[in-house]
């Protein structure tokens, strides 16, 4: 019967989405600002060598990779760290913890609709423009299944992490900078901001180990890389995004279990 | 199973860090151990049985909430043993919140944004309530209260009555054994208090649902309640039924005296002022004797005698001949002055030792 908690959950979060037009609108907004900035940035950084690519990278492979990056990022970013601070500093979350649905799958689930809403409210004509402008260049195939999929999990993972993050609001009071320290170490370590093949052969070696790069870099890449992918490594990227799934969700399970006692004990 | 809820000695202890001021202070306390405890709820029994609707009571900071609060597991007991529906509420609190329904203040659990009847529909399905029991309710519902025109309103655009009826009926919509409704009333007009206070006592009929009712609005109490509990710096002061409590106190009487003719359009202040001085007469002619003086929302000054000291009339007499009185009622006790009573005999008592 949990299901069904789920997709009334989901539900309500789409009709919510709904209500918010105009914030969708603002967010599409900042995401063209945002592309205008990185165009003219990356334009220079291009100019200022003498190759042509940069890193295995020409200047509309970095370019399409960001504007696909962005738009991910508007349906991915679900805020749930602001959120959950907030709940606990009104002392709402209490209510939240008296429905018959653990906490966690109460917030994924509330939130879900609204990624799934702006992924066809901001991602899909993306996609689609981008296709369009480059004639093609990203390839149509079992990659992007792939890409649905390896999204999914990046979700996930990203949602994971932002739980972990939320659960330590409970100990401070001091949110704001927590939040903002997540938000630059998940977007630069992901891929997000910039391409990893930019990064120092070391560094990259090292974001390897940990899941942010999952959360970006891997959905991304069955996009731009498609064709150049065996089925082999296809699974084999998906597996250790599911991997990190379920390791980040007993992590933040057993964390907000340890946590919760803030409330149950300390009154909050 | 006799009792639904079973409080057997129970204490919380919150822990507060000591604060320090300004901005070196502020660097203290994230390394500060130095820690107070404050005893929010203090040694409380009780045992409420099925179909009961219990009003508790106590001032502002009483334990009122903690106490409701350690009874829907969202905290735990320092000490002392909780059962609720034959189960230790914070174990498996997950589990335990499909018996229990919850109102806290003005804090709504409706989809903000959202027409009203989808946040039914959801709780519907978080539930697992059937569509005929879910029907049902809803028909039930629309018996009760004009609730019908409320279903497609989005829950921002309510007023805070229409909020609250919303709430608490969210809070029956799964049929609870148990609702615990912490100030339900608070900041309600009187015809809206009236609404809700009906549409209780109709659910709790009707579905024979056990009622915790945190309130310190007398109104409340004598409208709903057949058993108080009053609760003060979280020790329990009273728990007996209402009809009691008034039989405890027969020898009082609450004598209401109008001094002025419009003392509805008084400032808070002012009543205060009427108040006092009528206190200072009384006072001066029976100085051995005991009242208890408060103002009533209409301006009312309000003075509760005991007929064993000194007879009502008397003191009356009195009165008249000093200040004009414009009017007169007599009450047999409220149960505003009752409770009123009790906490003063609890001051006393510990003053006293
Ligand atoms: N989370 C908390 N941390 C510290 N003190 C608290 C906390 N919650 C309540 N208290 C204190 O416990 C006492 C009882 O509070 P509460 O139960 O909210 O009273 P009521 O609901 O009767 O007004 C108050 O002194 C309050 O300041
Ligand atoms: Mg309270």
């Amino acid at each position: 019967m949990r299901i069904k908690s789920w997709i009334a959950l989901t539900r309500v979060s789409i009709m919510d989405f709904m209500q918010f037009r105009l914030s969708a609108f603002v967010m599409l907004i900042g995401n063209i600002i945002y592309l205008i900035v990185i165009y003219n940035l990356w334009k220079a950084i291009y100019a200022s060598v003498d190759n042509a690519t940069i890193n295995g990278m020409s200047f509309n492979d970095t370019m399409i990779y960001l504007v696909l990056a962005s738009a991910q990022f508007t349906f991915m970013e679900a805020y749930l760290v602001w959120m959950m601070s907030r709940s606990i500093q009104s002392g709402k979350i209490v209510l939240d913890l008296l429905k018959p649905v653990p906490y966690s799958q109460y917030l994924l689930f509330g939130l879900e609709g609204g990624n799934i809403c702006a992924f066809v409210v901001t991602f899909i004509p993306t996609f689609i423009i981008v296709e369009i402008i480059t004639k093609g260049y990203i390839h149509l195939g079992i990659n992007t299944l792939f890409y649905l999929v390896a999204a999914t999990l990046g979700m996930l993972i990203n949602f994971a992490i932002d739980f972990f993050v939320g659960t330590i609001c409970l100990y401070t009071q001091s949110t704001w900078g927590i939040n903002i320290m997540k938000e630059v170490v998940v977007l630069f370590l992901s891929g997000a901001t910039v391409p990893l093949a930019f990064f120092p052969e070391t560094l990259r070696k090292i974001v390897m180990f940990f899941p942010f790069h999952a959360i970006y870099n891997t959905p991304l890449t069955f996009l731009t890389k498609g064709p150049e992918l065996s089925l082999a490594e296809s699974f084999i990227m998906v597996g250790e995004q599911a991997a990190w799934v379920i390791v980040l969700i007993l992590i933040g399970k057993i964390f907000w279990k340890l946590s919760e006692r803030v409330i149950t004990v300390n009154g909050g | 199973m006799e009792y639904v809820i079973e409080l057997k000695n129970v204490d919380k202890e919150f822990k507060v860090l000591n604060r320090h001021e300004g901005l070196k202070g502020s660097f203290q306390d994230l390394f500060s151990r130095d820690y107070k405890i404050i005893k929010a709820v203090n040694d409380v029994s009780m045992n409420i049985k099925p179909g009961e609707i219990v009003g508790y009571l106590g001032p502002n900071g009483a334990g009122k909430s903690t106490t409701i609060k350690m009874m829907t597991g969202v905290l735990q007991p320092t000490r002392g043993e909780i059962l609720v529906n034959g189960k230790v509420p914070y174990k498996n609190r997950t589990a335990n919140a499909q018996n229990i329904g919850v109102v806290f203040g003005q804090r709504s659990q409706l989809w903000w944004s959202l027409p009203l009847i989808e946040s039914f529909k959801l709780l519907k399905d978080i539930y697992n309530i059937s569509d005929k029991d879910y029907k049902d309710m809803l028909t039930l519902y629309e018996s009760l209260v004009d609730i019908k025109e409320l279903y497609s309103k989005p829950v921002r655009q309510m007023s805070l009555g229409q909020r609250t009826l919303s709430d608490i009926l969210a809070a029956f919509l799964h049929n609870p054994p148990i609702v615990f409704l912490d100030e339900p009333t608070i900041g309600l007009d009187v015809s809206m208090k009236a609404k809700i206070r009906n549409l209780i006592k109709a659910l709790n009929k009707e579905k024979n649902t056990t009622v915790i009712l945190t309130t310190h609005d007398m109104g409340d109490v004598d409208a709903l309640c057949e058993r108080i509990v009053i609760i003060d710096k979280g020790t329990m002061l009273y728990d007996n039924d209402i009809e009691h409590l008034r039989s405890f106190f027969g020898a009082y009487r609450t004598l209401l005296i109008k001094t002025k003719k419009h003392p509805e359009e008084l400032t808070d202040d002012e009543k205060k002022a009427e108040l006092d001085n009528v206190e200072a007469i009384v006072k001066e002619a029976f100085a051995d004797k005991e009242f208890t003086f408060s103002s009533t929302d209409e301006g009312w000054c309000s003075i509760l005698i005991d007929e064993s000291q000194v007879r009502l009339m008397k003191v009356l007499n009195h009165i008249q001949e000093k200040i004009k009185v414009y009017d007169v009622r007599l009450e047999e006790i409220s149960t505003e002055s009752v409770i009123r009573k009790i906490y003063e005999d609890a001051e006393n008592m510990k003053k006293a030792n």
